[in-house]
């Protein structure tokens, strides 16, 4: 379903990542997959400013927290009310963070060419590729992995009709994971990635 | 993020501020499903493994389990220290571990020297570490007799007249000289002038040395002033001489110490020795267990709550015996406290273990109504009654020495449990008040050799194995309704064991480490096996503490559950280390004295 690169490539609009992130296009081989988090000033895909960003590789059964990427940013996005009281991440809490642009970078150096997972990924991916498109001048051509539709597939594979909490709540419920400190975004990379684990087994089996 | 499992506990708690924080950055999460093998006989272990939640159970190649782990413990420690694992771990429910690198660990242990001790070392050493970390430790405790505690002292010499002396303590301002005289040194003290001269009625120009004490009490100078506060109690007095390499060096005095001290220990010893009615001493041995509290709340180590609380026990028992017993009765009748008081193991009250030797049957007529007495105040005290009635008040636990003698050779011949039961209470026994020659007359029927033969011997062994060590086969804490009850399956084993052994060699000894040490000298215990006996009886007897503590009930002594979910996950680990060493223990009496066939 995802389209060769030689085919994407001539895709019109399609723009090519600069020299520094060229790999990110060649095909992942190996079996890692990077969970990703972004916290916003809001929660909208056009206008949200990134404010904080985890990520972390998990590599078959391990979360490899010690090298797990985990910054805030510097931004000086009036951060609304309503997504204050999600992630608490106030203008004064943000002064000793990263400029955008660094932390933009230091991701893309990060992710490299591994699929990227998440829960509710799209979000995160319109906030990132806006960001890197305002910066670079090109979007993430990694695979994406929505750990709610890796979750939704098995179910419904047993029981098609069944009622489904898709909240990440719901789900870390229904998985037994426990969800640590919930919106901030290393916590909730964590609690997605051993949700992603869980699930990855189930499928296998 | 932040870390989901406590490292505020030993041995992470022995890191410095900067060395954790490092540690907390280096973790990584691992999810194991249930069934999974996480690390296997001969691998290489990728680091540590703290568990923040699931079941880890540890086997052998013949597929016995020896353990199990829950959160916060860790593994495993020797696969990494050794670089191959010498056992199974599995995951027998979904796990969550943290895994700590190995490369990290291994810098960790180089970076911090209590850290690395913990681990390189042996069950004592790894809870003396614990011991010091538990708590707020006052800084009394600890501190040592050195210069800033003890006065310089000041000598006259032996031929200096008491007018003299008395004019130099007031110009020195000090209540107590050193008396030099010929290679004797001594002390004179304020009080003593005062006797010689109102009470005595000796002459003002009678030489100091007639009237110093040469018997010096001495504490070494780099010793615990609480050691030296003991030795102030135990022997009534408000000084002790500080000695290097056996050269006095100066003195220490009780006032200075109390203007320091917290605990209150001392005021309860004078309260004791002041007291002139029983009502005085109750009040007295109420404050006891307060003291206890406080004392461990203060991380005082157990062992010198121990002997601080055998000696004041032993006083209180002694001084209501002196107030309630007839002067002219005092010669003819010993008081024996019997169990763990007679071994000083006793910090909270038990149940009231004592017997009496009387001279003469004729005494006993006179003495019983002062018993009774007696009996009551100990009740007042907070000894509850002994189920088992192993008390002065009915007749099986009072006669004339002879009778005793009498009954030690019955029993020994006859190898019944109860005979030897009642022989293991005896045994235990401390003289407190009266007579204790009667005692050395009855003492002597069981160090007889022809009475230990090795049959009586192995009787006498056999009750250590009745109860089951609740270690189940599986290795790990086997709980009863969430509890083990430690006194069954660690402390009494051990205790029981250790006795018979110093039943057979005719130790004098009661005191359970006193015996370890004497068999340990007399090569009967191997010096680990000694040590490591050591090291259990003192971690049983410091979780009981402190869970008998918490637990604040009406007798707290006599709470032998342990709840083993409310323990530190330290000391769960170490638990199961003591355990493990009271059924080696046990399988070491079992070929010792032939017990299989049981």
């Amino acid at each position: 379903m995802r389209l060769p690169l030689w085919l994407r490539r001539r895709l019109p609009g399609y723009r090519p990542p600069p020299e520094r992130w060229a790999h990110m296009e060649l095909p992942y081989t190996g079996d890692d997959v990077v969970v990703v988090d972004c916290e916003t000033s809001e929660f909208d895909k056009k206008k949200g400013q990134l404010l904080s960003l985890a990520a972390v590789v998990v590599s078959g059964r391990s979360i490899e927290l010690s090298s797990a990427l985990d910054l805030t940013v510097r931004s000086d996005a009036i951060t609304h009310p309503d997504a204050v009281r999600v992630h608490y991440l106030r203008q004064e809490d943000r002064i000793h963070g990263v400029a955008t642009a660094d932390a933009i970078q230091q991701f893309l150096d990060f992710v490299g060419n591994r699929p990227i997972c998440g829960f509710y990924i799209e979000y995160d991916r319109a906030i990132l590729n806006r960001h890197i498109r305002e910066l670079y001048g090109f979007e993430l051509p990694n695979r994406f992995i929505e750990v709610s539709e890796i979750y939704v597939r098995q179910k419904r594979r047993y029981i098609p009709e069944v009622n489904l909490d898709l909240t990440f709540e719901g789900l870390a419920r229904d998985l037994n994971v426990p969800v640590i400190d919930r919106h901030t975004a290393l916590g909730d990379v964590v609690s997605t990635a051993l949700m992603f684990i869980k699930l990855q087994r189930h499928s296998a089996s | 993020m932040s870390l989901q499992i406590n490292l505020d506990q030993p041995p992470f708690s022995f890191l410095g501020e900067k060395e954790l924080a490092w540690l907390k950055s280096r973790l990584d999460l691992v999810f194991f499903p249930a069934g999974e093998v996480i690390l296997d006989v001969g691998q290489a272990s990728p680091g540590i493994y703290i568990l923040y939640k699931g079941v880890v159970e540890e086997t052998g190649s013949d597929g016995q389990v020896f353990t199990q782990y829950g959160t916060e413990d860790m593994f495993d420690v020797r696969a990494v220290l050794e670089s191959s694992c010498k056992h199974r771990f599995t995951a027998i429910e979904e796990t969550l571990c943290y895994l700590l690198k190995a490369k990290d660990f291994i810098q960790l242990l180089n970076s911090s020297d209590d850290f690395s001790v913990y681990f390189r070392t042996d069950l004592g050493t790894q809870q003396s570490l614990v011991e010091q970390r538990g708590g707020e430790v006052s800084e009394f405790i600890l501190a040592q007799v050195d210069s800033d505690t003890m006065r310089t002292p000041v000598y006259v010499t032996g031929q200096t007249t008491l007018v003299r002396t008395a004019g130099m303590m007031r110009d020195e301002k000090h209540d107590a000289l050193l008396v030099r005289d010929g290679d004797r040194r001594g002390i004179v003290t304020g009080s003593d002038l005062l006797h010689a001269v109102l009470n005595d009625s000796l002459p003002k120009d009678t030489r100091v040395a007639d009237v110093a004490c040469f018997d010096l009490v001495t504490v070494e100078e780099g010793e615990y002033l609480f050691n030296a506060l003991l030795k102030m109690t135990q022997h009534q007095i408000e000084r002790v001489v500080v000695t290097r390499n056996q050269e006095i060096v100066g003195v220490l005095e009780l006032m200075d110490m109390l203007s320091t001290f917290s605990t209150h220990s001392h005021i309860v010893a004078m309260r004791i020795e002041q007291a002139r009615s029983l009502e005085d001493l109750i009040v007295a041995a109420g404050r006891l267990e307060n003291l206890i509290a406080n004392l461990s709340g203060q991380g005082v180590k157990v062992m010198a709550i121990m002997s601080l609380i055998t000696t004041l026990n032993r006083r209180l028992i002694r001084k209501a015996f002196e107030l309630l017993v007839p002067e002219k009765l005092n010669s003819q009748v010993c008081l024996l406290v019997l169990g763990s008081e007679g071994r000083g193991e006793q910090i909270l009250k038990t149940d009231q273990d004592n017997a009496i030797i009387i001279r003469d049957d004729h005494v006993k007529d006179a003495l019983m109504p002062s018993l009774q007495k007696l009996h009551q105040v100990l009740l007042d005290f907070g000894y509850p009654r002994c189920p088992g009635g192993v008390m002065f008040i009915n007749d099986a636990w009072i006669h004339t020495a002879g009778d005793w003698r009498a009954r030690v050779g019955k029993w020994l011949n006859n190898s019944s449990p109860e005979a030897m039961m009642n022989m293991a209470i005896l045994m235990d026994a401390e003289p407190v008040a009266g007579n204790k020659e009667l005692f050395d007359e009855v003492r002597s029927a069981w160090h007889q050799e022809s009475l230990r033969s090795s049959i009586a011997s192995s009787w006498f062994a056999r009750p250590a194995l009745q109860f089951e060590t609740p270690l189940t086969l599986l290795g790990n804490i086997r709980e009863d309704h969430g509890a083990i009850d430690i006194k069954k399956g660690g402390i009494f084993p051990l205790v029981h064991g250790v006795r018979a052994l110093a039943f057979e060699h005719g130790l004098y000894e009661t005191n359970t480490f006193d015996r370890i040490d004497r068999l340990s000298e007399q090569e009967v215990l191997s010096p680990d096996v000694a040590q490591g006996l050591k090291d259990s009886l003192v971690l049983f007897l410091r979780i009981r503490l402190r869970h008998q503590l918490e637990k604040a009930e009406k007798n707290p002594g006599l709470t032998q559950q342990l709840k083993v979910s409310e323990l530190r996950s330290v000391d769960r680990s170490l638990l199961r280390h003591g355990l493990h060493r009271v059924k080696k223990f046990k399988q070491w009496l079992i070929s010792h004295y032939h017990l299989e066939n049981l």
